[in-house]
């Protein structure tokens, strides 16, 4: 217990709220990326090892279509590239159909001949494919130096900063007087040339760099104080669009599962893949659809990730944390159910930005497999999910 | 005459190995054909061990690396805390003076401790691992043991204690090839002997259905576990092996891929043959290692260009999507079925050489290459792909690979 304290004691609770806001934006990209896993687990019954691998075919779509767009890095050094809201719909609806395309061959050629046989066979082609295209990506994406998407491409660069709580008065008042302090004595200095780093100064000159250095570090100390006192959030405008873009992408695949035939169709495959061929469900096409759904929500994910979000230069690789993360995080939520997906998705992101909050960012990537583990041995069905008892 | 036979097959089993090294190191430049033999041994203890889980129990792990790294890591702490301590022990000195050389049997001695250590570590890591299998089975076991085998890595990752990201040098190398694959007749002999028994029926009884099994009064919560503990044991006894052979261990040196590859070679051996397993690891290791040999009269690597690597892809598909075809509609005499089988490859093979070169008149497709060894993990991954599609069983399937299988010919079952 006592450690624990002292645990809690070296934590910053001002950085808490920033951390919770960038946990909810990283987890609406895990979100995406479940809704993925568990739209094709539940038709299917089938991990797809390879949609991480799709993440990372989207992201390079996006690299490919921003340097169309102007933004190689040969364009960038001569600075000819035009900033347009335009470009990051252009990018994210080509990267959206490639991927879908990429779900689709994958189901084709990979998947669909795997249809009868045991899930451990398909489940080592998932592999397979996922590695594939890791390694045979390799041969034929621009790996070294690792690329990545220029930020001139979001033409809103700026930042929404939302006070939550303002620093002191009285903190402020010393703040402002400490900086005029070292401010004037700066000018003193100044007015009489005198060198910083000379050594054999008279008394009062070297008085004078004193009171310059203690006033200089009074005010470094004043504003540290005032930031941990004072609570804020920063928002980059990148940030907003992409969750505002998350929350209509999730609105759309709500109404398509919803309220339309194929929705219904989906439903019932995924309720019950014999019968729904029996009532006149034609079962291909919806798997076909289910993984062109959830590629294209991957393509999406990965343009917002790369171009938007805090992500890592691009390599073959890209894709595989990610999709790992995605993949707990619809385990977490209940795998085959939407809405649990989303949740996870969320819990996720927050549960990483909590590891890093806490100084421990070394584990973030540990952390989903610890929570998978935790999940899987207390509620396998998911937060949202029901556990279906097996019967004989 | 029973122990007294079973003593005849261990020294046979040593002066084989010890004759094997021998054979090795007494060629010229041998350093290199030496290590490829120490590793290949190490990946036939690998796969075999992983073989008494995934293939021999049927619970599916894909964290094999984890049991490796285990064993590798713990050899390395003691190494860098009691080696000096223990070649300077008096009792150690004393024993010094029985063997060849004194260097020779201090190391010996300690390599035996390291590996009794390694798999005593490994197999705890094994039973952890083992536990939640009670309750999960296919895929998300599978996803459980790639977790815990990431987490390995990763907190093994960050320990300063343990070298971090950098790991840490392991002294004194030892170069040990015949105990390497003395390690790995023993793993081998113990899966063996454990399927030949009375106690290798519960593993099986296991795979085939777990629910029936129990039923019949088998425990399967001791099967599983004990399963995860020999395979696991196994692994990191390869580990400490590796650790003194390569002189250091690092975090990367045990990566998801290296579980992976293990699986490949389980899998293409045929999921619970032994030396399906077996000769799957020597193939797997051998092929991409030998593509990496390949060399040009000038010593550059040869260079495959894009157009070939197209044009075998796709006469690739097309050969597997007809054979597909042919094994679940051809109605014909199993003779015929195979011939028409072959043909395709053939076929196939020699249509992809055409293929590439017609590829080729394309400048971009012909100016694009890759050496042949960076080929190695697609073509793990595309052995993977067609095993699956064409062959789902695997090299060998459940049978153990025997000269007289060959000849028999099978008899016309009753209808």
């Amino acid at each position: 217990m006592g450690s624990a304290l002292t645990l809690l004691a070296g934590l910053d609770p001002a950085g808490l709220p920033q951390q919770l806001v960038n946990g909810v934006l990283l987890g609406g990209i895990y979100a995406l990326l479940a809704l993925g896993y568990t739209m094709v687990y539940g038709v299917l019954r089938l991990i797809n090892f390879a949609h991480g691998e799709v993440f990372m075919l989207g992201a390079y779509t996006s690299l490919f279509v921003s340097w169309a767009l102007g933004f190689s890095p040969e364009a960038m050094k001569s600075g000819s590239h035009q900033s347009n809201p335009m470009n990051l719909v252009i990018m994210i609806l080509v990267s959206m159909t490639v991927c879908a395309l990429v779900g689709v061959v994958i189901e084709l050629f990979a998947y669909r001949p795997m249809r009868g046989s045991s899930r451990i066979a398909s489940l080592i082609t998932a592999i397979g494919v996922s590695l594939l295209l890791q390694y045979g990506g390799q041969l034929f994406l621009p790996t070294s130096p690792p690329p990545s998407i220029s930020d001139k491409v979001n033409p809103y660069s700026g930042s929404w900063e939302i006070p939550l709580k303002s620093a002191d008065a009285s903190l402020v008042a010393a703040l402002a007087k400490a900086r005029t302090e070292a401010k004037e004595s700066q000018a003193e200095i100044d007015r009489q040339h005198i060198n910083r780093f000379d050594t054999n100064l008279p008394p009062a000159q070297a008085a004078l760099i004193t009171t310059v250095e203690t006033s200089e570090r009074q005010v470094h100390d004043l504003e540290a104080k005032i930031n941990n006192s004072s609570v804020k959030i920063n928002l980059r405008y990148g940030q907003l669009i992409m969750l505002g873009s998350t929350i209509v992408l999730m609105l759309l695949l709500r109404h398509l599962v919803l309220k339309t035939p194929i929705g219904r169709a989906m439903r019932a495959v995924s309720h019950d893949f014999d019968s729904a061929s029996l009532m006149g469900v034609n079962v291909n096409q919806i798997v076909t659809l289910t993984f062109m759904i959830g590629s294209a929500l991957a393509g999406a994910g990965a343009m917002m990730y790369a171009t938007l979000g805090d992500s890592p230069a691009l390599n073959t690789f890209y894709g595989s944390l990610p999709g790992v993360k995605a993949f707990v995080a619809a385990v977490l939520g209940g795998i085959g159910n939407i809405p649990g997906a989303v949740l996870g998705g969320l819990l996720m992101g927050v549960a990483e930005n909590l590891v890093v909050w806490a100084g421990y960012s070394q584990y973030k990537d540990a952390v989903a497999f610890v929570i998978l583990i935790a999940v899987l041995l207390l509620k396998p069905g998911g937060i949202m999910g029901s556990s279906k008892v097996e019967k004989v | 005459m029973f122990y007294l036979k079973r003593f005849g097959w261990v020294i046979l089993a040593i002066l084989l190995c010890v004759g094997f090294e021998s054979v090795v190191t007494s060629g010229k430049n041998f350093d290199y054909v030496y290590r490829m033999c120490v590793l290949a041994g190490l990946y036939v203890t690998l796969a075999v061990s992983l073989n008494l889980i995934n293939g021999i129990t049927g619970q599916f792990s894909i964290g094999h690396a984890a049991f490796y790294q285990v064993g590798a890591y713990i050899t390395g702490f003691f190494a860098a805390t009691g080696y000096k301590g223990f070649a300077s022990n008096s009792l150690v000195q004393q024993l010094s003076h029985i063997g060849v050389n004194a260097t020779w049997t201090v190391q010996g001695l300690w390599l035996v401790m390291m590996v009794l250590a390694g798999a005593a570590g490994a197999a705890v890591a094994g039973f952890v691992v083992g536990l939640p299998s009670l309750r999960l089975k296919g895929d998300y076991l599978a996803i459980v043991t790639l977790g815990f085998g990431e987490i390995i890595r990763i907190v093994c990752q960050n320990q300063p204690a343990l070298g971090g990201a950098y790991g840490m040098k392991i002294e004194p190398r030892i170069n040990s090839m015949w105990f390497v694959w003395l390690l790995a007749i023993l793993c081998i002999a113990v899966c063996r002997n454990l399927l030949k028994t009375a106690h290798g029926l519960p593993f099986l009884a296991v795979r085939e259905d777990e629910v029936a099994s129990s039923a019949m009064g088998v425990d399967v919560t001791k099967v599983k576990v004990t399963a995860f503990v020999i395979g696991a044991a196994f692994a990191g006894a390869a580990g400490a092996l590796l650790g003194h052979f390569e002189g250091f261990v690092s975090p990367p040196m045990f990566k998801m891929e290296v579980s992976f590859m293990v699986l490949t070679m389980v899998v293409l051996g045929g999921t619970g043959s032994i030396t399906g397993s077996t000769v799957g690891a020597l193939l797997l290791f051998g092929i991409p290692e030998w593509l990496r040999q390949i060399e040009d009269s000038h010593h550059n690597p040869i260079l495959v260009s894009a157009g070939s690597v197209l044009g075998f892809a796709i006469m690739l598909v097309a050969a597997v999507a007809y054979v597909r075809h042919l094994i679940h509609h051809f109605h014909g005499e199993k003779k015929a079925k195979t011939q028409r089988i072959v043909g395709t490859f053939a076929a196939a093979l020699v249509a992809q050489f055409f293929l590439g070169m017609l590829l080729n008149l394309v400048p971009a497709l012909r100016d694009k290459s890759w050496p042949y060894a960076d080929l190695r993990w697609a073509i793990f991954a595309v052995t993977l792909i067609v095993l699956m599609l064409l062959r789902p069983q695997g090299m060998f399937a459940h049978h153990e690979f025997s000269v007289a299988r060959f000849f028999k010919r099978p008899k016309e079952a009753a209808a």
